[in-house]
């Protein structure tokens, strides 16, 4: 896919509202006709932002952006072929789920028989069958999310822009709600974009994601090599569970840390940088004692700290004296030894788990 | 009733039924309690009034025109289809409906603006601004227009300067002046409510559905103002029918209304039986008309 062809192209966009306030701050991104792309953040990012400028709601202070090579400039929403599913959904409350769904349709006078099929048709993809004229007042969350979902996908949009469309369900739903829109993304293969600043959404839903920080793209990449290979400390912090160690790099691939311990580690950074050491805590392993652990590994000597149990894995956090302390996550089966706080461990882990991060 | 008999409730059981029902009780007690003083005020001053208004409607007049309580009937009622009363109700209406009209759509595009203000001080000093002549008597407002109005006011040397009009005062087009001068705050105060109330992400989404900006204000914006436009409506249309002040000071003789030819006919024309009638027929129709409107449009989002 060339870059002409790109169903986003965002070039160099910022937005200021006032005279200090930069809200997004000079990104390039390019995201892929079919590609369910997420931009993902703490709020405040700039994330709404971006989306809304894509949708045309807010225009860029500078920059441009383009929908499969068109400039949309300062382009109305009305005349953008994008449609959004808002984050508290906007169902439009004086109207029933049929003239909610058809809404756009009749603003763009596509012909009554052919409104009513496919309203009908968008009603059934989202599974809303049967309730075509209840008010959304009348509607569960779910439903109304559905709702939303129908009334812009029935335009067959170019791109989907989806801000946040799961934030106000509870857990379960929420869960349920990811694999239907991933499914329904597969099945009718619009582009979509979505906001969202839960980085396990991102994480489950996205071919790829991009992390935003304080108006900035900090890094675009596969879900996969967001969480693997974060490339700077904010998305190491910001995606998923992570600790950080200080240290500095030794020579290529081998790493010092406070205390005086040297691990072999992933390193880009030349030899004396000051480096951090992240870790993920399902990638450590603990041992009582050294003999135990297979060869070849990184050992390191600590006690447990603190205990926690999330029912289906437990966590340790376990110190080293000098050199910090971290957290070692282990999963609830019968093999695993339970430790107790103030038992000594050996952690152990293999040097592709651990990355030494330039700060 | 063995099984009943079994297994005797306890104490508690038993008694929590009765306890709540006492509290109950207690409570709708107390909140009548509450309301007594205004229950007595309008009784007093304003149902018991209205009952006499009623009585009197079928009074008869002595040779004086005194109303007399006696010889019972209805010819104030059967005067209501005089061509006279025709013509002033139906003038009347006329002046009550452009009023409320010109006070809509001017008072629309006010609250409007006032609404989308972004910060919350502007729009509170906006409001206060439309509150401010209430801080002055009505009468002396009216007065000030008529200044304005006559030969030699502003308004009528402007009207003269450009050649557009003359002298206003003792017209029509005056009384509809003073009219949306003195209830255009009415209709602004519950539309600007139910228009500040709109969740602009509605009109968003609208917008995100091809809809112009035109198209969205008609099928988002305006259907969900709408408990305002009734209710601004109502505060207008009602008080606009039984005008005095604003035709009597403003109005000449060819521009008479309901309220005015009721005065007259408790003070000039002597005829209490007549202008109770007129008095009572305003009431009854008001009523039923404001019944309707709820029952039709008063239904909210």
């Amino acid at each position: 896919m060339t870059a002409s062809t790109a169903a986003v192209g965002i070039h160099g966009v910022t937005k200021r509202f006032g005279e200090d306030v930069v809200a997004v701050d000079d990104i390039d991104l390019e995201i892929q006709d079919g590609e369910f792309f997420s931009l993902l953040g703490p709020s405040g990012c700039g994330k709404t932002t971006t989306l809304r400028m894509i949708a045309g709601l807010e225009y860029p202070t500078a920059g441009s952006i383009r929908i499969f090579g068109e400039e949309m400039g300062l382009r109305p929403p009305n005349k953008r072929p994008i449609n959004t599913v808002f984050q508290s959904y906007a169902l439009f409350p004086h109207m029933n789920v049929e003239d909610n769904i058809g809404f756009g349709l009749r603003m763009q006078k596509v012909e009554k028989a052919e409104v009513s099929s496919r309203v009908g048709e968008a009603i059934d993809l989202v599974r809303l069958t049967g309730l075509n004229s209840r008010r959304p007042g009348e509607l569960s969350g779910g439903q109304q999310q559905r709702v939303a979902l129908a009334r812009a996908l029935v335009n067959r949009p170019k791109v989907l822009l989806l801000d946040e469309p799961l934030g106000a369900l509870d857990l379960k739903l929420r869960q349920t709600m990811q694999l239907e829109l991933k499914d329904i993304q597969s099945n009718v293969g619009i582009t979509f974009v979505y906001v969202t600043h839960d980085q396990e959404e991102a994480l489950t839903m996205s071919d790829r994601i991009g992390v935003m920080n304080h108006g900035q793209l900090v890094q675009v990449g596969r879900s996969e090599d967001i969480y693997e290979f974060p490339s700077n400390m904010f998305v190491a912090g910001f995606v998923g569970e992570m600790s950080f160690l200080p240290g500095e790099v030794v020579e290529t691939g081998s790493v010092r840390l406070a205390g005086g311990e040297v691990v072999r580690a992933r390193t880009d950074s030349s030899p004396g940088t000051s480096i951090t050491l992240i870790l993920r805590p399902e990638k450590l392993h603990l041992y009582g004692e050294v003999s135990e652990v297979p060869p070849g590994r990184n050992v390191l000597n600590g006690s447990v700290s603190r205990r926690t149990f999330y029912g289906n894995s437990l966590s340790y956090e376990v110190e080293l004296g000098a050199s910090g302390s971290f957290d070692v996550q282990v999963e609830n089966v019968p093999s695993q030894t339970r430790w107790d706080v103030g038992d000594k461990v050996v952690i152990d882990f293999h040097h592709e788990a651990a990355s030494a991060l330039a700060e | 009733m063995t099984l009943t008999d079994e297994r005797k409730p306890s104490e508690e059981e038993a008694a929590n039924p009765e306890l709540e029902r006492g509290a109950e009780r207690r409570e709708a007690w107390r909140g009548f309690l509450h309301a007594v003083p205004a229950y007595a005020y309008l009784i007093v001053f304003f149902v018991l009034p209205l009952v006499i208004v009623f009585v009197f409607s079928f009074a008869s007049r002595g040779r004086t025109g005194r109303p007399l309580l006696e010889d019972w009937n209805v010819d104030g009622w059967a005067r209501l289809t005089d061509p006279l009363v025709r013509t002033i109700v139906g003038r009347s209406l006329l002046v009550a409906v452009m009023n409320t009209v010109f006070c809509l759509v001017i008072g629309y595009a006010f609250a409007y603006w006032i609404a989308t203000r972004r910060k919350q001080s502007t729009r509170t000093l906006l409001l206060i601004l439309v509150l401010i002549p209430f801080w002055s008597n009505f009468l002396v407002r009216t007065y000030a227009w008529r200044m304005l109005l006559d030969s030699d006011g502003y308004i009528t040397q402007l009207g003269e300067f450009t050649g557009l009009w003359g002298r206003t005062l003792f017209t029509l087009p005056a009384v509809f002046l003073g009219l949306l001068y003195g209830y255009l705050p009415f209709m602004v105060l519950p539309l600007y409510a139910a228009i500040e109330r709109i969740d602009w992400s509605l009109v968003e989404a609208g917008r995100d559905l091809y809809a112009s900006g035109v198209k969205a204000f008609l099928r988002i914006t305006l259907p969900l103002s709408r408990p305002g436009i009734i209710a601004g409506s109502i505060l207008v249309f009602v008080p606009s029918l039984g005008a005095y002040v604003t035709p009597d000071i403003l109005g000449g003789a060819k521009t008479t209304l309901l309220g005015n030819f009721i005065v007259t006919q408790f003070g000039a024309a002597r005829n209490w039986p007549f202008g109770s009638a007129l008095s009572g027929a305003i009431l009854i129709v008001m009523l039923l008309a404001t019944i309707l409107y709820f029952r039709t449009g008063g239904r909210t989002v």
